[in-house]
């Protein structure tokens, strides 16, 4: 419904959008202050130490490995790194939060000003009305990027679903709490939810190429809130905002946030006033809500963390970390398109994952430059298909490089035809054989000794005479049939293209 | 700057105390007269002066990340007032959820 | 007198000689450790909690390595009482407060694990003001302190229960905590030598945080040279806590015999001069310099005028560090929990304010106030920026002299009651001793006279630099060596 409604309401309103998004560093050891070790789930209370605990006289100690891997992320998206940086306190008392503040950054975040360039086409695009409805590319700021800590999860009994409302007591368990948490906060440059979700699959995309954390959604290691506001097209005002979070998922995320617009715009349409709050995205009603609100303002009387020094970058170790940079999806991206002369549309697929880029690099380097082509159209063909039927993990699959190498050099010597190819890849994906061994034991090999087909072409005409007439009068179509004629004759071993090739010649 | 009975209300709410009227009163009078006291520092020109946050200079301090044994469950739980299936027990939660 | 409470009198050397040459066994130590705190212990109720079966597997432990023809650590079989805010497995910890009354440690604090490493025997865990908000052990949950000079006078605080449980010999050091004075202030009432080291030589790593940026773990002892060996003990990097720092760690005893020849030592005259100084105070901390001049150091004198400051930079940094770090105390994980809570606000709330006694509330109160919207500018902010002043002014004065003297407390220990309905004018005991915390310094007090009127002890202060305890604890040597005073109180 707010889909359908949304290209109504941006016709006359716009939005403005920022998000905030919230990544544990899952691919850490230990977690930020202590030396527990940061996994998900477990029996609970089992991954607990007094310092995540909030014991009385336990002190923190950042986590080294943390801040190189938030000052990297910084780096992937221009962000400045700070000379001068420090932890903070955010100060308000919650159960799953064990000292009762949050160690954070409050104003001297380890990155700030920096930004990301995202592109939007398909039906996504028409939400920005502004612009003429195709492909376009726009630039997101980056805020800042700073460090914290996660805190502990509740469970929630009694009551519905586990949720905190008309529960009748609540569980914590603080594994999770202490766990390296990034936090993003982007400029509200973000126009269309479409806008927001290509941000925050890019987001992803990137931290996931920097190693630095699974990003798994349902898990909640990747978490995004997203403030929005709306005002009538031309205003240069900005209207209250709402926060809205909850929204587990990228299409979670775009659908809250179009469903948000299209609220906003209703109660502004009936004369009303928006009221800053925030909101929870219920998935099952599809609809925004407001959590009930504290009756005292927050005052989270934020101080530098006396348990900790500041940190002072020299520039020296900020290039030794840039130095760590990988390649990110859009400089691989444009190297694939520049070097293989992939299209746009196939050098995206292939280099956003690093592992599928790293495979497509593996098979190219050994079956050399020309075949990058033929390599592309097999990873993003079969093999895509293949791996997305049986949901095998690329590092699962029986394929390597090595083997689609060579699969990709028989083709293309001429060695099978191309539906023998596929028997071949199928064959190869289940038992993990190479291609030669295949189409030894199969005796797929083709044959490509023009005496053999031409041979085989005079027999045909030989045995055929009235086709031959009637091919020579001008019924060209009965090609296919001969060629047929010949492929059974040699058993479908003929190089199809020779085949063709010489019928031509000895039918004309 | 004097602090208002109100004043001293909503601190004791950002404090989590339960306090009397007799204590709000009384702890307006004191607190009070300990920031009368302070008022002479803040007459100092301290224009240009960087904050101090700590007396050494000591920066960068990390540790590396190491995994290192932390508490059984048991001593984890071992002051718990309640606990339930190894978890901590808390009573109902009535406002908003506060997330990282 | 038996024999045995002759033993509780002994210095640490002499303890672990009198072990080594088995004149004595480090059992027979602990048994007359209790028996002494047994007779004394009633009147001072400088303890918490005993901690005999510590004490005697330690003992065993020693006497083992005995038996053995082992090497003995430095401390091997000295009596130690820990203040009761430092966590020890086996131990409450309680922090004098109703809110941990029933605290169990489960994990150990570095500098008491590092002080029983050195073979130092856990007698048991002393009396503190609550959290160690306060000047003078009333602030306990679990009733006064008594000082052992007079009974009816307070043995200073916070450290108060440490303070006289060294004092009284029912103990031959202990640990204490200084954020503002806590261990120099009852070190000056209680005759105790008494030091804070510089911020960030001894870890803070499992003692109960007051202030987290002005926290420091010190000893007790009754002679310059026990301290001394206490703080080789527990000095040093500790990878769990972030504010220790590297620096080398010295043999604070190596240079205690070196003398004051050539040292220039500056008094502090308009510290003197402050109302509030008692003139038997200021009479004893200057026939303290005068004495290390006619020992031959170089004396001269220097005004703190910013340091006068401190007090009210230090009442706002102390309490807002506090008032965040007392957050944790909840009710959830751990402490004090009331019966019946409605929701978790209401557990929150009136199990902090039930579990919490009158100073600590005032602190979290000014605290939190100091630190609210509107107002963090106009206190923490320049509280913060007064103590760039205060630290430039020593900088400055340092660059002069190498030990600073002042008194470590205006008064004498003065009577039960008789400032615990003024907050103000308890706060004021720590004056001379705040400035150090805030600029991170490290001092000692040692007792320097007793009071001509009352017989109570007097304590002086020297100063020392960042890092530089060796020198200063020269400087109290020297000064120790020749007043050579008898601070044997009468409950003892
Ligand atoms: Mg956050
Ligand atoms: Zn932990």
């Amino acid at each position: 419904m707010a889909k359908d409604r949304l290209a109504g309401v941006l016709e006359r309103y716009e939005a403005v959008i920022g998000l905030e998004i919230h990544t544990e560093l899952t691919s850490l050891n230990s977690k930020m202050f202590c030396g527990c070790p940061v996994a998900f789930g477990g029996e609970p209370n089992t991954r607990v130490c007094p310092v995540c605990l909030g014991m009385p006289g336990a002190l923190p100690v950042p986590n080294e490995a943390a801040v190189e891997a938030t000052v990297l992320a910084g780096l992937a998206l221009d962000c400045e790194i700070a000379p001068f940086s420090q932890f903070h306190r955010k100060q308000y008392f919650y159960p799953d939060m064990p000292k009762d503040y949050q160690i954070s950054q409050y104003d001297l975040p380890f990155c700030g000003l920096g930004h990301l360039d995202i592109e939007v086409d398909g039906e996504g695009a028409k939400q920005r009305v502004d612009l003429d409805g195709g492909p376009y590319a726009t630039r997101i700021g980056v805020t800042r990027i700073h460090l914290e800590e996660d805190t502990g999860k509740m469970v929630h009994v009694g009551g519905s679903e586990g949720r905190i409302a008309g529960a009748d007591h609540s569980l914590v368990d603080f594994n999770r709490a202490g766990t390296p948490l990034m936090e993003l906060v982007s400029e509200p440059d973000i126009r269309t939810p479409e806008e927001a979700r290509r941000f925050a699959q890019k987001l992803r995309l990137i931290m996931l190429n920097l190693g630095v954390s699974d990003c798994s959604m349902e898990e909640g290691s990747m978490r995004v809130d997203g403030n929005v506001s709306i005002r009538l097209r031309g205003e240069t005002e900005l209207g209250t905002k709402t926060e809205i979070k909850n929204m587990n998922s990228f299409k979670a995320l775009h659908d809250a946030l179009a469903f948000e617009i299209v609220r906003q715009a209703d109660v502004l349409d009936e004369g009303g006033r928006i009221v800053q709050e925030t909101r929870h995205w219920d998935v099952t009603a599809k609809r925004t809500s407001a959590l009930r609100s504290k009756e005292e303002a927050h005052d989270y009387r934020y101080f530098p963390e006396p348990d900790m020094v500041p940190f002072e970058f020299s520039a020296g170790w900020i290039d030794a970390i840039r130095a760590r940079l990988p390649e990110l999806p859009d400089a691989r991206r444009e190297r694939f398109m520049r070097d293989f002369g992939l299209s746009s549309a196939d050098a995206r697929t292939l280099s956003e994952d690093v592992e599928f880029a790293a495979f497509f690099e593996e098979a190219v380097a050994l079956a050399g430059t020309p075949l990058a082509k033929p390599i592309a159209n097999w990873m993003l063909g079969d093999f895509s298909a293949y791996l997305n039927a049986g949901t095998v993990a690329l590092s699962d699959a029986k394929v390597t490089p090595a083997m689609l190498a060579e699969l990709v050099q028989v083709i293309d010597a001429g060695t099978i035809s191309g539906k023998q190819a596929k028997q071949v890849f199928t064959e190869m994906a289940e038992t993990g054989d190479a291609p030669g061994a295949i189409i030894e034991i199969r005796g797929m090999k083709q044959v490509s000794d023009t005496g053999a087909i031409e041979a085989a072409v005079e027999r045909v005409i030989i045995a055929n005479p009235d086709e031959v007439a009637s091919y020579r009068a001008g019924k060209t179509t009965l090609i296919g049939w001969f060629v047929g004629q010949v492929m059974r004759e040699m058993r479908g071993q003929g190089n199809p293209s020779l085949v063709n090739e010489i019928l031509v010649k000895k039918l004309g | 700057m004097s602090i208002s009975e109100a004043d001293v209300r909503h601190v004791a709410m950002l404090a989590r105390l339960a306090l009397s009227d007799e204590q709000i009163t009384r702890l307006q009078g004191e607190l009070n007269s300990i920031l009368g006291n302070i008022e002479k520092m803040q007459e100092l020109d301290l224009e240009g002066v960087e904050p101090t946050s700590h007396s050494i200079p000591l920066r960068n301090a990390t540790r590396p990340d190491v995994v290192r044994p932390g508490l059984s469950r048991d001593l984890a739980l071992l002051n718990a007032p309640q606990a339930e299936n190894g978890a901590f027990v808390i009573p109902r939660i009535v406002g908003a959820e506060e997330g990282a | 007198m038996s024999q045995k409470t002759d033993l509780a009198g002994l210095s640490a050397r002499a303890i672990r000689e009198g072990i080594a040459g088995k004149r004595f066994s480090a059992g027979d130590v602990v048994e007359a450790t209790y028996a002494h705190i047994d007779v004394h212990e009633p009147g001072i109720h400088a303890f918490n909690e005993l901690t005999p079966d510590l004490a005697r597997a330690a003992a065993a432990h020693i006497d083992a390595k005995v038996a053995a023809g082992e090497e003995l650590p430095p401390l091997a079989g000295v009596p130690a009482a820990l203040k009761d805010n430092m966590n020890l497995v086996g131990t409450h910890t309680t922090c004098s407060s109703r809110i941990l009354s029933d605290f169990k440690s489960p994990y150990d604090c570095t500098a008491v694990r590092r002080l029983l490493d050195a073979g130092a025997l856990p007698i048991g865990k002393c009396n503190m003001d609550e959290f160690a908000f306060g000047s003078s052990t009333e602030n306990s949950a679990f009733g006064v302190t008594h000082n052992p000079w007079d009974l009816s006078r307070v043995p200073g605080g916070s450290s108060g229960g440490s303070a006289a449980a060294v004092a009284a010999r029912m103990v031959t050091v202990s640990l204490g905590s200084d954020t503002g004075g806590s261990i120099r202030q009852p070190g000056a009432l209680t005759g105790t030598v008494a030091m804070k080291p510089t911020y960030g030589r001894v870890s803070r790593y499992g003692i109960v945080a007051f202030a987290s940026s002005l926290d420091q773990i010190g000893p007790f002892s009754r002679s310059v040279e026990d301290a001394a060996l206490v703080l080789n003990a527990i000095s040093g990097h500790d990878d769990t806590d972030a504010t220790s720092v590297r620096e080398p760690v010295p043999d604070f005893t190596a240079t205690l015999g070196d003398g004051v020849k050539g040292l220039r030592v500056g008094l502090v005259r308009d510290m003197l001069d402050l109302e509030g100084c008692a003139a038997e105070v200021r009479e004893a901390t200057e026939m303290s310099v005068r004495t290390l001049e006619s020992l031959g150091a170089q004396v001269g004198e220097i005004d703190l005028p910013m340091s006068q400051h401190g007090l009210a930079a230090y009442y706002i940094i102390g309490p807002a560090e506090a008032s965040s770090n007392l957050a944790r105390f909840d009710g959830i994980r751990y402490g004090h929990r009331v019966s019946d809570p409605s929701d978790v606000v209401d557990l929150y709330m009136r199990s902090r304010a039930e579990g919490f006694g009158p100073e600590t509330i005032r602190r979290i109160m000014l605290g939190t106030y100091a630190l609210s919207a509107g107002y963090y500018d106009a206190y923490y902010g320049t509280a913060q920026k007064t103590r760039t002043l205060i630290t430039r002014e020593f900088d400055a004065a340092f660059e002069q002299f190498d030990v600073l003297v002042t008194p470590t407390s205006p008064t004498v220990a003065f009577k039960i009651g008789e400032k615990a309905e003024d907050p103000l004018s308890m706060y004021l005991s720590d004056v001379f001793t705040i400035p150090l915390n805030l600029a991170g310094l490290p001092g000692v007090s040692i007792p320097c006279a007793k009071s001509e009127s009352t017989g109570l002890p007097i304590g002086v202060q020297i100063i020392g630099k960042h890092f530089d305890e060796a020198t200063m604890l020269r400087v109290a040597a020297a000064l120790e060596g020749a007043l050579d005073l008898d601070m044997r109180p009468p409950a003892a």
